[in-house]
């Protein structure tokens, strides 16, 4: 399958403007992340908050202003096109928010939710709008007899059927889902997730899942990214691939069994993720990381492949 | 510790909870599971006697601390005991901190109110806590304001104002729900150690099934306001008797391999003004016979365990 997204040395520094108080200072929210996704397949990326995962998609969009690399999708750079060029392409690649309670306007009806893409990018659907709308949430699994309710008439899990059926209006080929049941109830999220599974089958769509959940990356997508502090610190060509980075196995400790036989002794992970405005030198890891060396602390440590199972570590698994 | 018994409540003519019972002792960790809707959170506030503020009332049932029915208790009583005896941790750290005074005196009010130690006592007090909770530096934290803090370190906060009064039963309302799974982790650890090393009793209240196999030793499985299915946690997962607990354990996407389809629960909670008859589930059920929207079903008991569906006992004959 042809590559329909391919992100290289994508990085964003995000600034705070110095005052009376304190000096101006910048960070790196997303550094050097390069990979390939192709049609039809899964990219997970995970890692916990504040590691850039969110920033990632967005710079993927252009919702945010990349300061570096570059981003083709479907053979177009991205970064190259002008705001109306922009905002023609974005009706192929949409995005599904984490909040679904305030992704949506409250003083819309879900007829005018899932109708507002069709105006703001001045398309006119073949079928009447009604007949459209109704389509379209019999595609998310919702009554189009809601069509006329207000969002707070309907639940959390109603609603984030909504925002994916906004966001399949257009029939996009690419969808980024933010943490699209990082809000939801278990049993609701295991149906998002068995819905987003069909409409991936059915209209052939190409999914970019971020979520801090590992094991559900690992039962979603194809291939994972892990990121820690902007960067990918390892990338798993297939759900069956040993971790090999100290952080991914972390992870992978840190989520339970559903089984009380499997209960263990969890050695949670020490320490919190450091500030990213003044990051010491080497592997931003390296304090929380049990195998840490002297080496580690001195130098940053580069993804050890372009290719299948990368890592960035000094002493990987 | 804690009894509740055939608890019920109401608000006005509506009857969001009815015949609600689970006992859990010292040193004990009781897990009250279920969806959003199904009154995991209503029986916390029920037994904190925060009811009244919200306009409920108990209609039926007991609630039993330490030998006395908490249902008869005068509000003045109550006040004693609720952030006293009896603590909570609640869902959101973000919005249970008061945002304009600084962690230390937050936490520090705790004690004062209730065990009436001095400001200096007060203080030693919370700095003992937070150090005990793992907090580097509890000193410096103390002058810290919680904006200036990560979810997790705010939710150890809300977890040291829970335990400043040394509590016997502590009740924790989703604590882990807002959190990274490292952080969840980290915390799940810290209520593990908080009930052995100080033989609390907890009820953990959770949506997750895998927080419950991890930490509990007893569940309680709610579904549209009643218990539907409760017992030892081993029991629960070798054998989940009710329709309802084995698709809440289906719903976690740990350890299945890709043959294997999530399925999710179809259809959503009823909301209280329209509870169907019968049993609450049979809407959603996979095994709902005609039976099943007439008669409520009564609890079927096998060994510790029991279950509140008409085909329980079918259950039991199918090999696991």
């Amino acid at each position: 399958m042809p590559n329909l997204l391919e992100v290289r040395d994508l990085s964003k520094q995000f600034t705070s403007a110095g005052g009376p108080f304190r000096k101006a200072r910048s960070m790196h929210a997303v550094k050097g992340v390069s990979f390939d996704l192709p049609q039809g397949r899964v990219i997970g990326v995970v890692g916990e908050s504040g590691c850039g995962k969110s920033t990632l998609a967005r710079l993927i969009l252009r919702l945010i202003e990349p300061s570096g690399g570059a981003v083709n999708f479907d053979g177009d750079n991205l970064l190259a096109k002008s705001p109306s060029q922009m905002r023609k392409l974005r009706a192929r690649m949409q995005m599904v928010f984490q909040d679904p309670y305030s992704a949506i306007d409250p003083r819309y009806t879900l007829t005018r939710a899932v109708s507002e893409p069709f105006e703001v990018q001045n398309v006119t659907p073949e079928k009447p709008m009604a007949e459209e709308v109704a389509d379209l949430l019999e595609m998310v699994g919702l009554n189009p007899g809601l069509a006329a309710s207000y969002p707070h008439q309907i639940s959390g899990g109603q609603k984030q059927r909504v925002g994916i059926a906004r966001a399949l209006a257009l029939r996009p080929s690419l969808l980024v889902l933010d943490e699209p049941t990082a809000s939801l109830d278990v049993s609701v999220q295991a149906q998002i997730i068995g819905l987003l599974e069909d409409l991936r089958t059915d209209l052939g769509l190409t999914y970019l899942f971020i979520s801090h959940d590992l094991s559900l990356v690992k039962y979603f997508c194809d291939e994972i990214l892990v990121m820690y502090l902007g960067r990918v610190v390892e990338a798993l060509p297939d759900t069956a691939a040993p971790a090999r980075h100290p952080y991914t196995r972390t992870l992978m400790e840190s989520t339970f069994e559903p089984d009380p036989k499997k209960r263990r002794l969890i050695a949670p992970l020490e320490g919190e993720v450091p500030s990213p405005f003044d990051l010491p030198p080497g592997c931003a890891f390296a304090d929380r990381c049990p195998n840490a060396s002297a080496l580690c602390r001195t130098e940053t440590p580069v993804l050890s492949a372009e290719t299948g199972h990368a890592v960035a570590c000094h002493h990987p698994i | 510790m804690l009894n509740v018994r055939d608890l019920g409540v109401a608000f006005g003519a509506v009857q969001p909870l009815s015949g609600v019972s689970f006992a859990v002792g010292k040193g004990e960790t009781l897990g009250i599971v279920g969806e959003s809707g199904s009154g995991k959170s209503l029986t916390a506030m029920s037994v904190m006697g925060l009811l009244p503020l919200s306009g409920g009332r108990i209609t039926g049932g007991t609630v039993e601390f330490d030998g006395q029915d908490l249902t008869k208790l005068p509000e003045r009583a109550y006040r004693k005991l609720r952030g006293g005896r009896i603590g909570l941790i609640t869902q959101n750290p973000m919005t249970s901190l008061d945002p304009l005074q600084k962690i230390g005196p937050q936490v520090d009010d705790v004690a004062k109110l209730h065990l009436g130690l001095s400001d200096k006592a007060a203080r030693d007090r919370t700095e003992e806590i937070l150090g005990t909770l793992r907090i580097p530096e509890p000193a410096l934290i103390c002058e810290r304001y919680p904006h200036q803090m990560s979810g997790g370190m705010k939710q150890r906060i809300v977890i040291a104002m829970a335990l400043a009064a040394d509590p016997d039963v502590l009740i924790a309302d989703e604590p882990t729900t807002a959190l990274d799974v490292t952080v969840q982790a980290q915390i799940i650890r810290l209520l593990d150690d908080l009930v052995k090393e100080r033989d609390l009793a907890l009820v953990l209240i959770t949506h997750d099934m895998s927080v419950v196999a991890q930490t509990c030793d007893k569940v309680v499985v709610m579904y549209a306001g009643r218990a539907v299915e409760h017992g030892p946690v081993e029991a629960i997962f070798d054998r989940p008797r009710h329709p309802y607990t084995q698709a809440l354990i289906a719903c976690i996407p740990r350890g299945l391999d890709e043959a294997t389809r999530l399925t999710g629960i179809e259809g959503t909670v009823p909301t209280v003004v329209n509870y169907p008859s019968g049993c609450p589930f049979h809407p959603r059920c996979p095994r709902a016979e005609a039976i099943c929207t007439t008669a409520r079903p009564d609890f079927s008991v096998e060994g510790d365990s029991a279950a509140a569906c008409h085909f329980a006992e079918v259950a039991d004959a199918q090999p696991a």
